[in-house]
Parts: C-alpha cells; sequence; structure tokens
C-alpha cells in the first residue's frame, strides 16, 4: 500500500462516494447511516495524512512518493498518471482531508434534503482537491482543476441559500473563463517544450536550466493565461466578484471547502506554474499584481467593515486575507513565500471555522444579520470564547495562526527586491488595523453587550457535534500560531528551490544541493537544532 | 486502362446493409408490425456490417471498382461510427415506434438505407461516388424526418430539409461539373495528381468556382455557419429518435467527405501548384465558416427554450469545433470527434425522446424542472451527457476537444484555439442551464415517472460507458487511430 499513499488518499474519498451509493441502493441505508458512513469514510483519507506526514522528508529534493504510470500515450500525447508531494502541496492535501471531515460534521442537521447526494457530491469534490494539489502532469492536473467544479457547483446550487442559482453559474463561468485560457496556455506549453511531455518538473527544469527559454512576448502571454486562472480563484481584486455571492450562498460545508481548499488552488498554482515556468514575466508584472493584492487587502478589509451580514463579512475578509497570499508570493523572498503558505493554511482554517460559526447561528436563528444578535456571550459561553479565538486568529493577533503568515508576508515583502517594497508594506500593514477593527467590532456587535432580542436569550450554546468540529480547529488555530515550526520545516526545502528557480542558479552555486539545510535563519534555533539533528541522521 | 478492380470484400459492409434493409422491408411487407424481429434484425446487420468493416482494417489503402472505393483505415473507422450512431438510433427509437404506430420495419430499413449511403459516402474516392452516396443518405432522411405525417412540424421538417437538401446537391453537383472541367477528371486520387503541379488560368478559375461550390455543398450537409439556417427547424420539427440520427451519423459521414476532398485532395502543398493556389482560399473560407459556427451556434443556443432547438444550435457550435480539425487536417482528431459526439449527442436525445413522449409534447427545457432528485436515471446520465458536450474535464468530450485543439495549435491556428476555448465556456451556460432546471428548480406540476425499456438502458448503458471510457482511457482507440494515420500517410506517398 505505501508505494502508493497517495493513489489511496487521492481515491479513497471516490470509493467512499461509491460505497454510499451502493449503501443506499443495496442495503436501503437510511440517512442517518448515510450521515455515520461519509463521517467514517472521509475519515479514511484524514488517517492517510499521518503515514503521509510521517513519511515525508522535509530535506530531500523535488517530489516525493511519487507514481508514475503512462496513461494516455499517443504520438507526443503522453499523458502520464504521476503524482507526488512536495513541500509546496503537502500542506494543502492534509488541509483538504481535515475540512471535508470536518464539513460533513458541519452539516449534519443543516443538510436534511438530498442526504446521499450531498454527500456524494462532498466525497468526489474531496477527490477533485486531493488530485489537483498531488498532480504532477499538467493534463491530469488540468483535468483534477475542471472536475472539482462540477461536485462544487451542485453543491452551491442544491443545497444553497436564496441566490444559489445565480451563485452556482456565475461561480462556474468566473472559474471556467479562467481555465479555458489556462488550456490554451497549457497546450501552447507543451509545444514550445518540444511537443512531448506534460510532465511538469521536467519542464520547470527545462526553464530552469535554461533548456526551454520563451521569447518575452509568448512568456508573457502564458504568464497571463496561467495568472488568470489562478488570480480569479485567489481571487484578486478586480475578479474577486464571484467569491461574495458563492460564499454566502452556499450551504455551509460549501464556504469551509470554498474559503479552506478551493482559495488556496489559485495561490498554489502561482507558486507552482507561474513563479518557477515564467520568471520574467513575472518579474515584469510583479508590480502590478502586488499592487492589486495592496488594494484587495484594503479593499476587503473595507467593505467587510460595512457589511450588515455576517457571512458576507467573512466572505469579503478572504478577500482581504489572500491579498496576503498574492502580496508574499510576488515578493518571492524566502519569508514571503514562507508567509504565503503559512497565511492560506492559516486562513483556510480560521475562516474555514469562522464559517462554520455562521452556520451555527443562523441554524438556531435562521438569520445571519449581525444586528439580530448580541449579547451572546451569555447564554453561549463556550460559542462565544471559540468565536473569540478564532477570530482573533483571522485578525493575526500574535500568538494566533494570522500572525505569522501575515508577519512573514509583511518582512518578506519589506527585505524583496521589488520596487517600492517598503511603501507595499506600509500599506499592507495598515490594513491589519482594519481587519482588527472590523472583526473586533463584531464579536463586540455579536457576543458583547445588552441581549437585544429576546429570541437570543434561551439560544442554547454549541452541542457536542459542534464542539467536534469547532475545537479541533481553534486548537489547531493555537498551536500553529505558537509552533509554527513543524509546518514551516516541511515547506522550507520547497521553497528554496522554488526560490532558486526563480531567481537563477545564484544559490546553486554557493552551496550543494544535496546539503542544503532548512534556513536557519528563519526561525531561529528552533529550526537550527532541527537542521543539525536531522544532518545527524 | 487499368482492370475494374472488382472486389466484393472492398463493398462489404455496404452490401451487408442493403441486403438487411431489402430483407427487413419484405419481411414487414409479408409479416408486418413485428417490431422485436425486425429490430433485432436490423441490429444484427449492423453489426455483421461492423465485422465486415473490421476485416478491411488491416488493407492499406487500396482502391477498387476503377478506384471509386477506397478501402483504408480512415474509412473504416468512420464506418464504424456511423454504424455505432445507427445501433444506437434502433435503440433509441424503440418506444418512439409504438407510440407512433409506425410500421417498424419500414422504419429499420430506412435507417439501414440511410446508413448505406453514409458509409458509401465515407468510402468514395470518387466526385461521383459521394454525389449517390449523399443522395441517398438524403431521400432516406426526408422520409425519415417527415415520418409524424399528421404533425405540421414533422411536414414542415421535411419539407425544409428537402428543399434546401435539394439546392445544397444542386451547388455540389454544379461543383462536380467544374472541377471536372478543371481537371478532367472526378477521381480524387488522379484530381490530387493533377493539382499537385501548376495549372493554365483558366483551368484555376474552374477549379477555384468548382470548389468553392463543393465547399458550399458540404457546408450545408455538416450544419455550418452561414449554411445552417435549415438545421434548428429541422431538428425540432422531425422526431427526436430520428433527430439523434440526423446529429450524429450523416455528420459524420459528411465531415468524412470534407476531409477526403478538402483536407486530403487540395491540401497547402507548400509548392507552386494548383493545390496550393487553392489551399489558401479555402483555408481562410473554412476558418471564417469555423469560427462563424462557433459563435453563432453558441451564443444563440443560449436563447432557446426548446431543448431540441438547443441541441441543433449546440451542434452547429461543435460542427465549428470540427472545422477546426479538418484545417489541421489531422482526420483522426476529427474521426475521434465524431466519434465522441455520436456517442455524446444520442445520449442526449435518447433521454430527450424518451422524456417528451408521443408526438414531442414535452420538449421545452422549462419542463425539465424537478427532474433531478425525482427520476435520477433520467437527470443523471444526462448531466453527464451536457457535461460532457461542454466539454468537462474526466469525460470523453474534453479529451475529443483537446486533440482537436491540439493539434490545431501544432498546424498553426492557435488564434483558432482560443476562440474555440472561449467558446467553450459560452457553452457551459446552456448546457448547464438545463441541468440548473433539472436540479434546482421545483415543478410546477407533479412530475410523472416515464418507465424505462430495456433499449433505453441499452443505449444508455453503452453511451455512459462509451463516453467514460474514452474519457479516462482513450489510449487504445488512439493507438488504433495512429496505425491508421499512419498507413494513410505510407499510401499516399
Amino acid at each position: 500500500m505505501k508505494e502508493h499513499l497517495l493513489s489511496w488518499l487521492t481515491f479513497a474519498p471516490t470509493a467512499g462516494a461509491l460505497l454510499l451509493l451502493f449503501a443506499r441502493v443495496l442495503m436501503g441505508a437510511r440517512e442517518e447511516t448515510i450521515r455515520r458512513l461519509a463521517l467514517a469514510l472521509s475519515l479514511v483519507p484524514l488517517g492517510l495524512c499521518v503515514p503521509l506526514l510521517l513519511r515525508f522528508d522535509p530535506m530531500a529534493s523535488g517530489p516525493q512518493m511519487v507514481e508514475r504510470v503512462p496513461w494516455i500515450r499517443f504520438f507526443g500525447f503522453n499523458v502520464d498518471y504521476f503524482v507526488g508531494v512536495d513541500g509546496l502541496s503537502l500542506w494543502f492535501v492534509v488541509l483538504s482531508a481535515l475540512l471535508v471531515t470536518i464539513s460533513i460534521l458541519a452539516s449534519w442537521r443543516a443538510i436534511d434534503q438530498h442526504v446521499l447526494a450531498f454527500h456524494v457530491f462532498l466525497l468526489l469534490l474531496e477527490t477533485g482537491l486531493i488530485g489537483v494539489f498531488v498532480a504532477l502532469d499538467l493534463f491530469l492536473f488540468f483535468i483534477f482543476w475542471e472536475v472539482m467544479l462540477v461536485p462544487m457547483y451542485f453543491l452551491i446550487g442544491i443545497w444553497g441559500y436564496e441566490r444559489r442559482v445565480y451563485a452556482a453559474v456565475k461561480f462556474i463561468i468566473y472559474t471556467m473563463v479562467g481555465s479555458a485560457l489556462m488550456l490554451a496556455a497549457i497546450i501552447s506549453l507543451y509545444y514550445l517544450n518540444g511537443g512531448t511531455t506534460f510532465d511538469i518538473p521536467a519542464i520547470t527544469e527545462n526553464v530552469r536550466a535554461g533548456r526551454l527559454v520563451l521569447d518575452p512576448a509568448t512568456e508573457r502571454w502564458l504568464f497571463w493565461g496561467f495568472a488568470l486562472a489562478f488570480l480569479i480563484k485567489v481571487p484578486l481584486f478586480p475578479f474577486h466578484t464571484w467569491l461574495p455571492d458563492a460564499h454566502v450562498e452556499a450551504p455551509t460545508a460549501g464556504s469551509v471547502i470554498l474559503a479552506g481548499v478551493l482559495l488556496k488552488m489559485g495561490g498554489y498554482g502561482l507558486l507552482r506554474f507561474n513563479l518557477p515556468l515564467f520568471p520574467q514575466a513575472t518579474e515584469e508584472f510583479a508590480g502590478l499584481l502586488c499592487g492589486l493584492a495592496i488594494l484587495s487587502i484594503i479593499y476587503g478589509a473595507l467593505v467587510s467593515m460595512v457589511q450588515p451580514d455576517l457571512k458576507k463579512l467573512i466572505a469579503y475578509s478572504s478577500v482581504s486575507h489572500m491579498g496576503f497570499v498574492v502580496l508574499g508570493i510576488m515578493a518571492r523572498t524566502e519569508m514571503g513565500l514562507q508567509g504565503a503558505i503559512f497565511q492560506m493554511l492559516s486562513h483556510g482554517i480560521s475562516t474555514g471555522a469562522l464559517f462554520i460559526i455562521v452556520g451555527v447561528l443562523s441554524e438556531r436563528r435562521h438569520t445571519r444579520w449581525i444586528a439580530e444578535f448580541g449579547g451572546l456571550a451569555r447564554p453561549m459561553p463556550v460559542f462565544s470564547a471559540l468565536f473569540g479565538i478564532l477570530a482573533l486568529a483571522s485578525v493575526a493577533l500574535p500568538t494566533l495562526s494570522g500572525f505569522v503568515g501575515e508577519f512573514l508576508v509583511l518582512v518578506g515583502t519589506y527585505t524583496s527586491e521589488l520596487a517600492h517594497a517598503r511603501a507595499y508594506t506600509v500599506l499592507a500593514a495598515t490594513a491589519m488595523i482594519f481587519s482588527a477593527a472590523y472583526m473586533l467590532w463584531t464579536l463586540e456587535r455579536v457576543l458583547f453587550g445588552e441581549i437585544t432580542r429576546e429570541e437570543n436569550r434561551h439560544l442554547p450554546d454549541v452541542n457536542g457535534r459542534e464542539r467536534l468540529t469547532l475545537i479541533p480547529l481553534a486548537v489547531l488555530v493555537i498551536v500553529m500560531g505558537v509552533l509554527p515550526n513543524p509546518i514551516l520545516r516541511r515547506t522550507d526545502r520547497a521553497i528554496l528551490e522554488l526560490k532558486q528557480a526563480v531567481r537563477g542558479a545564484v544559490l546553486v552555486q554557493s552551496e550543494p544541493l544535496g546539503r542544503r539545510a532548512p534556513n536557519p535563519a528563519l526561525f531561529g534555533s528552533a529550526a537550527r537544532e532541527q537542521a543539525e539533528s536531522m544532518r545527524r541522521r | 486502362m487499368e482492370s475494374l478492380g472488382i472486389n466484393y470484400r472492398a463493398i462489404g459492409p455496404e452490401l451487408v446493409l442493403t441486403v438487411t434493409g431489402v430483407l427487413v422491408m419484405l419481411l414487414e411487407a409479408f409479416s408486418p408490425g413485428k417490431k422485436v424481429r425486425d429490430g433485432i434484425l436490423a441490429a444484427a446487420g449492423i453489426v455483421l456490417a461492423g465485422v465486415a468493416a473490421l476485416a478491411l482494417w488491416e488493407e492499406g489503402p487500396v482502391t477498387a471498382f476503377s478506384r471509386m472505393v477506397i478501402v483504408d483505415g480512415f474509412r473504416v473507422f468512420f464506418t464504424l461510427v456511423i454504424l455505432l450512431g445507427t445501433l444506437l438510433t434502433i435503440f433509441v427509437s424503440w418506444g418512439f415506434l409504438d407510440e407512433e404506430r409506425i410500421p417498424p420495419g419500414e422504419y429499420f430499413a430506412l435507417l439501414l438505407f440511410g446508413a448505406v449511403g453514409m458509409t458509401l459516402l465515407v468510402a468514395g474516392n470518387d466526385l461521383m461516388i459521394l454525389f449517390l452516396a449523399l443522395e441517398t443518405i438524403t431521400i432516406a432522411t426526408y422520409v425519415l424526418a417527415g415520418y409524424r405525417r399528421e404533425d405540421l412540424r414533422s411536414t414542415e421538417s421535411a419539407l425544409k430539409y428537402f428543399l434546401l437538401g435539394a439546392f445544397s446537391s444542386a451547388f455540389l453537383l454544379y461543383g462536380i461539373a467544374l472541377l471536372y472541367g478543371a481537371t478532367r477528371t472526378t477521381n480524387l486520387a488522379e484530381m490530387a495528381r493533377v493539382v499537385s503541379g501548376p495549372l493554365g488560368q483558366a483551368e484555376i478559375v474552374l477549379l477555384m468556382a468548382g470548389a468553392a461550390m463543393l465547399l458550399i455543398g458540404f457546408g450545408f450537409k455538416v450544419t455550418t455557419v452561414p449554411f445552417h439556417v435549415w438545421t434548428p427547424d429541422v431538428y425540432e420539427g422531425a422526431p427526436t429518435p430520428v433527430t439523434a440520427f440526423l446529429s450524429t451519423a450523416p455528420k459524420a459521414a459528411g465531415f468524412a467527405a470534407f476531409l477526403r476532398v478538402f483536407s486530403l485532395t487540395f491540401p497547402p502543398l507548400g509548392i507552386e501548384s494548383a493545390a496550393d493556389q487553392l489551399a489558401s482560399h479555402w483555408v481562410a473560407a473554412v476558418t471564417a465558416m469555423s469560427i462563424l459556427s462557433m459563435t453563432f451556434g453558441n451564443f444563440i443556443a443560449i436563447a432557446q427554450t426548446n431543448i431540441k432547438r438547443m441541441l441543433a444550435y449546440s451542434s452547429i457550435a461543435h460542427a465549428g469545433y470540427v472545422l477546426i480539425g479538418v484545417l489541421a487536417r489531422d482526420w483522426a482528431a476529427v474521426a475521434f470527434y465524431m466519434l465522441v459526439y455520436t456517442i455524446m449527442n444520442l445520449g442526449c436525445f435518447a433521454i430527450v425522446a424518451l422524456w417528451a413522449r408521443r408526438g414531442d409534447e414535452r420538449v421545452l427545457i422549462a419542463e425539465y424542472a424537478g427532474l433531478g432528485f425525482r427520476q435520477p436515471l433520467l437527470s443523471f446520465p444526462l448531466a453527464i451527457f451536457l457535461v460532457s458536450l461542454a466539454g468537462f474535464p474526466g469525460t470523453a468530450g474534453f479529451v475529443a476537444k483537446f486533440w482537436l485543439f491540439k493539434s490545431a495549435w501544432g498546424a498553426g491556428f492557435p488564434e483558432l484555439v482560443i476562440i474555440g476555448v472561449l467558446m467553450t465556456v459560452v457553452s457551459v451556460y446552456y448546457y448547464l442551464y438545463v441541468v440548473i432546471v433539472m436540479f434546482f428548480r421545483e415543478p410546477k406540476e407533479e412530475v410523472p415517472r416515464v418507465p424505462l425499456s430495456r433499449a433505453f438502458v441499452a443505449a444508455m448503458v453503452v453511451a455512459l460507458v462509451g463516453v467514460f471510457y474514452l474519457g479516462l482511457l482513450p489510449t487504445r482507440v488512439f493507438a488504433v487511430l495512429n496505425t491508421a494515420q499512419n498507413l494513410l500517410a505510407i499510401g499516399q506517398r
């Protein structure tokens, strides 16, 4: 089983979806059984993440646990089933598995129609999510990238709120525009690389080693072909307009997956494709993208501030937080890149959890308007504590996960070679104030003060199942904030190599590749000790 | 003078189909109304014709009957696509024959005669054969389109089809005459040889005019803009199983002939020759047709409320995509696309036909509301076929489009590829609109359950397996096509 770990991870959910269908068709399983079975099945990929993490070698170069089987063979049309993980993708795989399980728990009571179909789509979606992160073949990547749209579309369209159809269509059209251009770019890149392979590491290596040289105009086109798809997904201002609709209209599980994983595909795509494949174009457009990132950060925060709808507020705060990700990526310093990845993970967990918080409230009161609440701390103390922790993580309070990510991005931007790097840093940092403002104000309006509505006086606190969804996420947010090293250590190597690919061979020459430790400057003595111990082993 | 080259094996599939067709018709005359018997006989004939076609697989490009008929992988593959389309049409028509009280033998015989014309069109190596085959197809299909005699729409459909079909045949025939004038031959191989050298000024003019006429004629047959106007009306008016047939098998045959004449006979040679002069013109014209078909077809499809009209416009759009493959002169990509299109489109129409009930009463997209969870065995397959038509990865529709676009990019048509992928996005809107209605809208009245016949289930299974097999594991079929393409290339040299 071990050499097929990633395939198991990717396709266990598909098998699970089929099992669910069989359980209904052959054994006539009832809804409650379907829910339990789906939860159990979603634990399989989550459990498989344990050996994944144990076997992942933070020191090794290139993708690990690689599986490669010829898939479609046709002159020049050499598509492989080629999967593997490296530091860039590892944590996103874990995040996907985790959030799907949490989503199933979170929709236990909220989803009471077409329960079977809901869980089947959710599990199919998981295959798409994990597939995107492990695929190392462009064709395979594109397949997963698109396949995941269909279940998401159904999740929003069937189980969403009032304007679900509009939101579902908007979501799919926006994404399809991006991916259509990416497809054209993929085909073009394939020919430019000699028309023989879709192998991502090989193409990346060709670019790095100077075997594949693109003329500047072509590189610009290809850069945008890929970038547009990713920036729509991220989403960066001005491509963000699908996001509030999709997030707000989606059911809780849909919002959790959207915010938690789907947006991360955009950032991941930029890291995996745009930076290493088109370094010149990246250099050229970094300023523009940083500018847009700053706009997203500030715009998202300002719009959040005036939202009367709690779910919309969190949706717009995503625009703001994901702006940091693009900023960190475009800074192209080690810290910036690390920060971008960390911010994505942190945002995935904290925002995913905040959507569950909204779900908890709207299940009880059937409204998401902030003005409807107030003084909830008294009837719902545990809920309020969790809300508080998660909201503070989202505003990047030190010792919580959001801080590590945003801090790294800011430092990374400050020390970057971008023109106006300092201005970017200052502007981005001001947005942290805005975000503190809107989140704290929201906390105040929802949790504290007098109880203004009679209905709120006796709201039940979070029950066991809800605690089971929220507490692990709250704990993770704290652990990641206090001990970020276990995560950073595993992404460090991939980041270094990515940076080398982007910045030419300067670092490669100064130190042989195989002996490089994780960057000791990054997190002080802890990382240095770990590096030492790894070397001794 | 070479020998007559009488070789009955070379027209094996056509012979088998003709004999079966005559047999079915005779049986109908003597003991009418035996649907199961006639159906099985017709299906057996088609399978046998498939075997006869496969028997020709190994034979490289050879000709027979005074070089009127050619045997090559190109022909065999397209023949198989046509036979598959016809076979699925028999399944799709199963319930419809009872509902409309149509004499089954007659109907099956017409399908078979239509198929004879199509396979002959694919086999033709001479413009006269092409014309003969086209006429055979059209006569059979005119009758099929007007099958619901008492229904005005059906009659209108048949009449329109007949008039415009006759019109386009006239263009074709005129074109053939002019080409004969220019090259002194109707044989395609001979014509290719003549045009590979320079021609006199008068001949060039004739050649251009003849090719233009031919292009118009083929443009009608494969429903490309601006020669598409008849399509929506005919597709809407014809009984749905017949529409399913019209939109797939004859189109595959039409594209085969299109390729045979334009891509293989008048290729851009890159040297000073009549073919090259001509090619620069037909490539420009086909590029325009392709762009127009993709944009018009997709945008107008959005506005449709009738699912049959929507699929008609989608069919025009797909013709636009396929023309990209014709331009890239990659016949294998086109053949694969037509195989996939035949499967997914027939799958769609099978469900549309079943849902439409007697007399095509229920064909508005709005009438699909609530189908989703009430009859999942109809709604999920339909959703899958639509998603495949839209070209989502994991389905055959994606692989087919990808191959087409890939080879067009390699052949130097990147702008067409970009228009193609953007139009694909547009198409997502209207294909998924049906899905929206099925799953996300509540019905106005109680949704009845439609009983599923065995033939329908068989058609569904074949089509679904096809969509996923070709979508996920196309290597085998690719390899087959690759071999055929190589053999053909060697033969041409």
